[in-house]
């Protein structure tokens, strides 16, 4: 049935003067040949406002539109597992699927009731997210850091140890992030042999902004299907959820809304919330979720970013300067925190061996500026100790990772929490003073030699 | 009312006009007036059929595509412009896409994106048409990153090595040798049977000649294709011009080709595109950029790829940046498309490093993927010894070396003899086995 014909055209939306009253926010419509699809975003008594799917270039004015479905759709059923979708819900892997049962992608909110926060901790092998942010099953962990710091090779590394090691099942959500990497990530996941529980969902970079912000409801569809019809827990690696935020911006820009600072959407929160709020843990089961969050500008201060560690549990800060030092993965420890740091939850040695390391750390950046001057010599015994040592634990808390071996050629390695605690015991004592720095970098747990 | 009476009247004009040029000329479908021109954009009364992004002619005039369709009027964004524009010009579609030329004997030459050998002045008359922007390349037409692209730069090829279908921004600021390290790029391709486009976006002509005379030199013309858009172009095609490159660029790796895209510069495009948003009147975001800045990017930078059936494109965007200062937005934004960065730094150029590349910043996301085992295993070690001198260096820079322990001295010795074999002047590339020869010398420090 035809609803309208289009009045105007833009980049990635369109006016429609309707024919048919009862069209609803929300509604995917197409021209009656099926190349363009829109959604409704507003109704204005006979015009609505929709935003493009796909693209504009070619499209005609005075164009028919049908309705064509009531919202974007997903597949709920064991269906989704081992598959890759597009932000649209529609399989890409190019193999044979036939639907059971299709829900709208909308968002569906969890009451304060439903909600579970009590679980265990989840420890991800990695030396300094394990020392200094540790994590716990139904976090929310986010991984903040500016372009090009190493933001995706820690979520692959988190891939590789938490998904590997669980029997959760897992959903991948690329968000706005290059097309290579989400190739890379099938590919590894069919070579080994992980495709099976894991679902991929991409709205990558070089899609319009229409596409890229869909795909997180896309993916949260899945983990609602995991967590309220198999009652199972889950993993969900969003990577990049600023994207998401990015792309509402240019929607808001788009439909001539009137934008807050530096361009973003007046409803950002309510935006992010939505999202947020979704993937969350209930007694049904746990979902876990490691979130990439991209730093505009290197500006830490941005809305958006703000907006969005608001959320999580535990945030693991990416740093420029330690990245250009070669120490990775290129944390800052004193912008990393987790809700587990707590007495009560890691227990006294690990609390207590953090809060030395943080003292050391705040010291040694003081003293690396007398030292610029002064030399190393001017100051003092004590002093010195300190210097060396925390250069010694700032060496230990590299480590070769999976995900980079391209880079190190050494193979990753995963250290428990016990050997971790040992090891920095025993820097900050001094039983290791004799030992020079540079044989802490890059090694797993220290042996001794 | 004297405005909507003469409206009225330009109405009752070109509705005679459409169906008189109907009868008249077989291949004009729609016919409008101009009714606004400002900034580059005219606004037109009467195209009535007119479909987005269409190819619109004002009157011998200009040249533009549809950029906005009005409840009554289109905007058309002014691509090519021979004479003054006025109210009431005619303005014809022609019932397809806006499309860009060249030729195939583009070769060798500076040409436009319309098709012109800018050096002769004169139009290539074999053109082929393509389409601005194409589909994305979807995830599943891709395949690995894995083949490697050798720039014959040994910081490059060692440390930060690229692979064919990688996009590799190149950052730093004025005079720091970015279009330097672009044009060895290019040099070395001799013989690879790789095909170079060498894009200029907002370089100035004199440079531009002195780049096509360059390569002549350099004996790298007979492979490579520049592509040009000068500062005094309409902004919509310096806009259009690194899309266009990469239609071509797409159109030969489809035939199996691997091709080299070089943008110079990529900070220069995002001004002019947020000049157009601007004068759009669209709401401006960080730094008065528009919000779809970064999709203005990423979708051109995502079309740089290693494609399933064997082709390639292999993306060089450059950024220039001020005061060293790759943390800014446009800079950023870039930085999170591509697959790594190479950092020039202006202190080490001074200081008379060539190429000046800092070590520290400058990074590949695809690393030792994209090497031969050689090259990975001393790139890898080499790399991590000189990161690691340059940290400790900066520490231990005033205590006496002998007080330092045997293994930290040799790091600060081996170190600096490093550096000096990274020293590499323009024009003169290394084989791999040159460069894994060079640091035969340098000793095993733990």
């Amino acid at each position: 049935m035809i609803v309208g014909k289009i009045i105007s055209i833009y980049d990635v939306s369109i006016k429609v003067i309707l024919s048919s009253p009862d069209l609803l926010v929300g509604d995917i419509l197409s021209t009656e040949d099926g190349k363009f699809e829109f959604e409704v975003v507003s109704i204005d008594s006979i015009e609505a406002t929709c935003i493009t799917l796909n693209t504009n270039h070619g499209l005609k004015k005075g164009a028919k539109l049908i309705k064509k479905a009531s919202s974007i759709e997903m597949e709920y059923s064991d269906q989704v597992i081992g598959r890759v979708f597009d932000s649209y819900g529609r399989v890409i892997d190019g193999k044979p699927f036939t639907s059971i049962k299709k829900v709208p992608n909308k968002n569906r909110t969890i009451s304060l009731d439903r909600l579970n926060i009590d679980t265990e901790p989840l420890w991800t092998g990695i030396k300094i997210i394990d020392f200094f942010a540790p994590i716990q099953k139904g976090f929310k962990i986010g991984l903040i850091g500016g372009a090009g710091v190493g933001k995706t090779v820690l979520i692959r590394e988190l891939i590789h140890n938490i998904y590997t090691d669980t029997s959760a099942n897992a959903i991948f959500i690329g968000v706005g992030e290059r097309s290579r990497e989400g190739q890379e990530l099938i590919e590894e996941m069919k070579k080994t042999n992980l495709l099976d529980k894991i679902s991929l969902v991409f709205g990558q970079m070089g899609a319009n902004p229409v596409s890229r912000s869909k795909a997180v409801d896309t993916g949260l569809t899945v983990a609602e299907y995991l967590r309220d019809e198999k009652k199972n827990d889950s993993l969900i690696f969003i990577d990049n959820i600023y994207r998401y935020v990015q792309a509402q911006s240019e929607i808001s820009m788009e439909l001539k809304e009137i934008l807050v600072e530096n361009g973003y959407m007046a409803n950002m929160a309510e935006l992010i919330s939505k999202v947020e709020e979704r993937a969350n843990s209930t007694k049904d089961g746990a979902i876990t979720s490691v979130q990439t969050i991209y730093v505009p500008a290197d500006d830490l201060n941005d809305d958006a970013v703000q907006n969005i560690s608001a959320y999580m549990d535990g945030q693991i800060t990416l740093d420029r300067k330690m990245s250009e030092k070669g120490l990775h993965p290129a944390i800052n420890v004193f912008k990393s925190t987790s809700k587990l740091v707590d007495v009560d939850k890691i227990g006294q040695r690990h609390y207590d061996l953090l809060k030395k390391v943080l003292a050391y750390y705040t010291r040694y950046e003081e003293l690396e500026e007398v030292i610029a001057i002064l030399g190393v010599d001017e100051i003092s015994d004590e002093d010195k100790n300190i210097f060396y040592r925390s250069r010694k634990l700032r060496n230990y808390f590299s480590q070769p990772l999976y995900a980079a071996e391209s880079f190190t050629n050494m193979p990753g390695v995963k250290v428990a929490i016990e050997d971790i605690l040992n090891d920095v015991e025993n820097i900050l004592n001094g039983t290791y003073d004799y030992i020079d720095e540079l044989s802490f970098l890059y090694i797993g747990k220290y042996n001794g030699k | 009312m004297k405005g909507m009476c003469s409206v009225s009247v330009m109405w009752d004009e070109i509705a005679t006009d459409v169906m008189k040029n109907i009868n008249e000329e077989d291949n004009v479908f729609s016919v409008g007036r101009v009714i606004n021109i400002s900034n580059n954009v005219v606004e037109v009364a009467g195209l009535k059929d007119v479909a987005f992004f269409e190819a619109v002619s004002v009157v011998n005039k200009a040249r533009g595509y549809v950029s906005a369709i009005f409840d009554n009027t289109v905007n058309i964004s002014l691509v090519e412009q021979n004479e003054k524009i006025t109210v009431g010009d005619k303005v014809y579609t022609l019932n397809k896409n806006f499309k860009v030329s060249f030729s195939m004997d583009s070769l060798g030459k500076v040409v436009d994106v319309f098709g012109n050998d800018l050096i002769t002045g004169k139009r290539f008359e074999n053109l082929l048409e393509f389409d601005v922007e194409t589909e994305p390349i979807e995830i599943i037409e891709r395949s690995e990153v894995k083949r490697e692209f050798l720039t014959g730069i040994t910081g490059i090829d060692l440390f930060y090595p690229i692979g064919k279908g990688q996009r590799q921004l190149v950052i730093g600021d004025k005079k720091t040798g970015k279009t330097q390290v672009c044009l060895d790029m290019i040099n070395n391709q001799k013989d690879k049977k790789v095909l170079c486009l060498y894009v200029a976006i907002g370089k100035t002509k004199k440079e531009v000649k002195e780049i096509y005379y360059d390569l002549i030199k350099q004996g790298a013309s007979s492979y490579t294709m520049i592509i040009a858009s000068f500062p005094d172009d309409l902004p919509a095609k310096s806009y259009v011009t690194p899309y266009a490159a990469t239609s071509l660029a797409k159109f030969f790796m489809k035939q199996g080709l691997d091709v080299l895209v070089i943008f110079d510069d990529l900070k220069r495009h995002a001004d002019v595109y947020r000049q157009m948003s601007l004068s759009a009147k669209k709401i401006p975001g960080r730094d008065a950029y528009p919000s779809d800045i970064f999709y203005t990017h990423a979708r051109l930078l995502e079309n740089g790829c290693q494609h399933k059936d064997g082709g390639s494109i292999t993306m060089i965007p450059v950024v220039e940046t001020k005061s060293g200062d790759i943390t800014d937005y446009i800079s950023t934004n870039i930085i999170s498309i591509c697959d790594g960065q190479l950092v020039l730094s202006l202190k080490k150029f001074n200081k008379g490093e060539r190429p000046a590349i800092d070590y520290g910043l400058s990074v590949s996301r695809l690393g030792g993927a994209v090497q031969s085992r050689d090259m990975k295993k001393v790139g890898i070690k080499i790399r991590q010894d000189l990161l690691s001198y340059l940290e400790i260096r900066d520490i231990y820079e005033l205590v006496n070396l002998d007080d330092l322990g045997e293994n930290m001295k040799n790091r600060m010795i081996e170190g600096q003899k490093i550096l000096t074999k990274l020293n590499q002047y323009k024009y003169s590339p290394l084989t791999k086995e040159q460069m894994v020869n060079l640091f035969d010398d340098i000793k095993e420090v733990k």
